[in-house]
């Protein structure tokens, strides 16, 4: 089988965000770059359905020289080859064109039987790409898959459970298909040294941004800048809620204990009604 | 180019209309559609879902749209795909908005692809720029960050807005019911329902709810998770739960609250044996009052909460929840 996963690099959200002096995106200086932990279960969910039925893995990533080494990540935990889309200026390029310009690449490579690719960035929380990468493609797509349940190249059919509103349904989805992956549907593994080792040695195609034809995808010279975009963020702010961070402790240790528990549900209740006015 | 403002109506799986429809209905009556001099228009995309109409009218639409066919049964992607992108071309509305759930963050970016719209998701506020273009906010960056963003003059200009965001207001209108006059062929369903299956609560939904009361892995099995419903039942309030929890097996993955799964705002969410991970407050933090029950005096959740008790849950929730049982039972 012939399996690709879309991997994109992006801010580590667990640090403290700044609004950068031009007030309209989070400041990146000293920032913290990762492997999009949705990307991560996209590359695990290829690497085990390889496993299971041979094949080969192909990592694409669109973005500037840092994501090279969200990509080894990628090949060291197993994938088997890359393209690299690069460029510095698709911070500000629109979902839109980034699922053209990542299609069309995927046009060149031939034929594949299945995409996954993460539910969305943890930075911009966009959450299309992937969706509009199968548009792009002519493929049918299967969004926030929780579990693949079956993949079967010969039937060229994927059986998978998405979960809803009360319940799950189960879907079945002709290959080649665009899957999108939500956290938790397996366990992403580490990369190992030797994996390490041997990604320095796997293939990777570079694609220049400047190579690319956008008249051939339909799109207009400026699509790749902030100019070209559909939708621009003309201002950042970060929500700053003021917290009361009233904490009833107990007086020996820190728990509350025997008939302190009694006084500090009690001590609760009182806040919650006269306080917060919320029961 | 029309000037008109459309929502699409977000049913729920047993046919009915998902509040967050008549929230953005309103929203958009007030802040869009009047500025644009557009009409507000409903769509209505379903199976057996003509009935609705009248509904959507009562919270402000003038005209609705509607394609109604069986294909459309249980939420089917591509036929909601072709329905809504052929309804666009057809009628070339200026603004189209719809509910950020998983059926619309499932079609919503794959209709903007086809008809080339500009779009956003899990918008908390909208409304029109200098230049009459859609400006709506969301959250990025785990919810640490909310950006404005704007749209350049690229029609249908298309966002889904995050439940419980607006106020649904009644702005009762007679509407005028437009058949969508799409056909779909069945040839270009691919992705196939094969089983469905869903459970009644009589909780209310996560999304929709005024109180949340979510338990996380501290709770330590299902039988636990009973602390959970009732004192949640005792104050009408929905349950939800992180996603160690769920990933344990003490609960279904609908309950999950958090970057992957639900985004709330209630007025008041308790976290019970929740220790407060960035990407769970991705899904709370914008609650009104939040309350933690942990042991852990360093739990991180203590850092991030309006009220709290440092102690065992079994300890302090029981009469904690006798208490509040009484007061509720005096009214
Ligand atoms: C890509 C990605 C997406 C994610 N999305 C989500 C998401 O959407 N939602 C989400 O919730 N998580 C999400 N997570 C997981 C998240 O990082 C945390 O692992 C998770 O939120 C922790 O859940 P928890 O607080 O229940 O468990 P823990 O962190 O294990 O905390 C349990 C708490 O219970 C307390 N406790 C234990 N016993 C008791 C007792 N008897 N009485 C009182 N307190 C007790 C402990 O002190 C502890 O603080 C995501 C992770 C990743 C990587
Ligand atoms: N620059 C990129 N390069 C490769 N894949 C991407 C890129 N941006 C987004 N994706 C893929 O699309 C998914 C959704 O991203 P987004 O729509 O940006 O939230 C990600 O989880 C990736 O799998």
């Amino acid at each position: 089988m012939k399996i690709l996963v879309l991997v994109s690099q992006t801010q580590d959200t667990e640090a403290k965000i700044h609004v950068s002096s031009s007030g309209d995106s989070i400041d990146t200086g000293g920032m913290k770059w990762i492997m999009n932990p949705y990307d991560e279960f996209a590359v695990e969910e290829a690497i085990q359905t390889k496993e299971k039925h041979g094949g080969e893995v192909v990592i694409i990533s669109i973005g500037p020289d840092r994501v090279l080494e969200t990509i080894r990540q990628a090949l060291a935990m197993g994938a088997d080859s890359a393209v690299h889309i690069k460029g510095d200026g698709f911070a500000e390029t629109d979902s839109f064109t980034v699922g053209k310009v990542i299609g069309g690449e995927i046009k060149k490579l031939g034929e594949f039987d299945i995409i996954f690719t993460g539910m969305k960035i943890i930075d911009e929380e966009s959450g299309q790409v992937g969706v509009q990468v199968a548009e792009e493609l002519g493929i049918p797509h299967v969004s926030l898959v929780s579990k693949v349940i079956e993949v079967d190249p010969a039937g060229k059919k994927a059986v998978c459970q998405k979960e809803i509103d009360g319940g799950h349904v189960t879907v079945e989805v002709p290959l080649p298909c665009l899957i999108t992956c939500p956290d938790a549907m397996n366990e992403p593994r580490y990369a190992s040294l030797p994996g390490i080792m041997k990604a320095k040695k796997k293939p990777l195609t570079v694609v220049e941004a400047g190579d690319i034809n956008l008249g051939e995808l339909g799109l207009s010279a400026e699509a790749l800048g902030k100019d070209g975009a559909r939708v621009k963020t003309t201002q950042m702010k970060v929500p700053e809620i003021e917290r009361k961070l009233t904490i009833i402790k107990g007086s020996d240790e820190p728990m509350v204990k025997g008939e302190e528990v009694e006084r500090s549900a009690e001590e609760l209740i009182k806040l919650l009604r006269e306080e917060a006015k919320v029961i | 180019m029309s000037n008109e403002v459309w929502v699409v109506a977000d049913l729920k799986i047993d046919g009915s209309v998902r509040q967050v429809t008549y929230e953005a209905l309103s929203e958009a009556g007030q802040k869009i559609a009047g500025k644009l001099g557009g009409k507000l228009c409903g769509v209505l995309i379903g199976s057996g879902v003509s009935g609705h109409a009248a509904s959507l009218g009562k919270y402000g639409a003038e005209k609705v749209y509607v394609i109604d066919n069986d294909i459309l049964k249980d939420f089917n992607t591509e036929g909601f795909t072709i329905a809504l992108s052929e309804l666009i071309k057809k009628h070339e509305p200026a603004v189209v908005i719809g509910g950020n759930t998983v059926f619309g963050q499932d079609y919503f970016p794959r209709v903007a692809a086809r008809v080339g719209a500009g779009v956003t998701m899990d918008a908390i506020d909208i409304d029109l720029s200098d230049q009459n273009t859609l400006k709506i906010q969301r959250y990025s960056h785990s919810s640490k960050a909310i950006p404005t963003q704007v749209f350049h003059q690229n029609y249908p200009m298309m966002t889904t807005v995050r439940p419980n965001s607006f106020k649904a207001v009644e702005n009762p209108k007679d509407p005028e019911v437009v058949d969508g006059g799409v056909e779909i062929n069945p040839a270009d369903i691919k992705t196939r329902v094969i089983e469905l299956e869903t459970k009644e609560s009589d909780r209310p939904e996560l999304t929709e709810a005024e109180r949340v009361i979510a338990g996380g892995r501290g709770l330590g099995s299902e039988e636990n998770f009973k602390h959970v419903y009732e004192l949640a039942d005792i104050l009408g309030a929905a349950a939800g739960a992180t996603r160690a929890a769920v990933d344990a097996g003490y609960c279904p993955y609908d309950m999950q609250v958090g970057q992957t799964g639900k985004a709330v705002s209630p007025n008041l969410y308790v976290a019970i044996a929740i220790s407060g991970s960035v990407q769970h407050f991705a899904g709370m933090g914008s609650s009104k009052v939040i309350v933690a029950i942990n042991k852990d005096p360093e739990a991180p959740i203590f850092q991030k909460c309006d009220y709290g008790i440092v102690g065992d849950l079994f300890d302090v929730l029981p009469p904690f929840t006798a208490k509040v049982r009484s007061l509720v039972s005096e009214g």
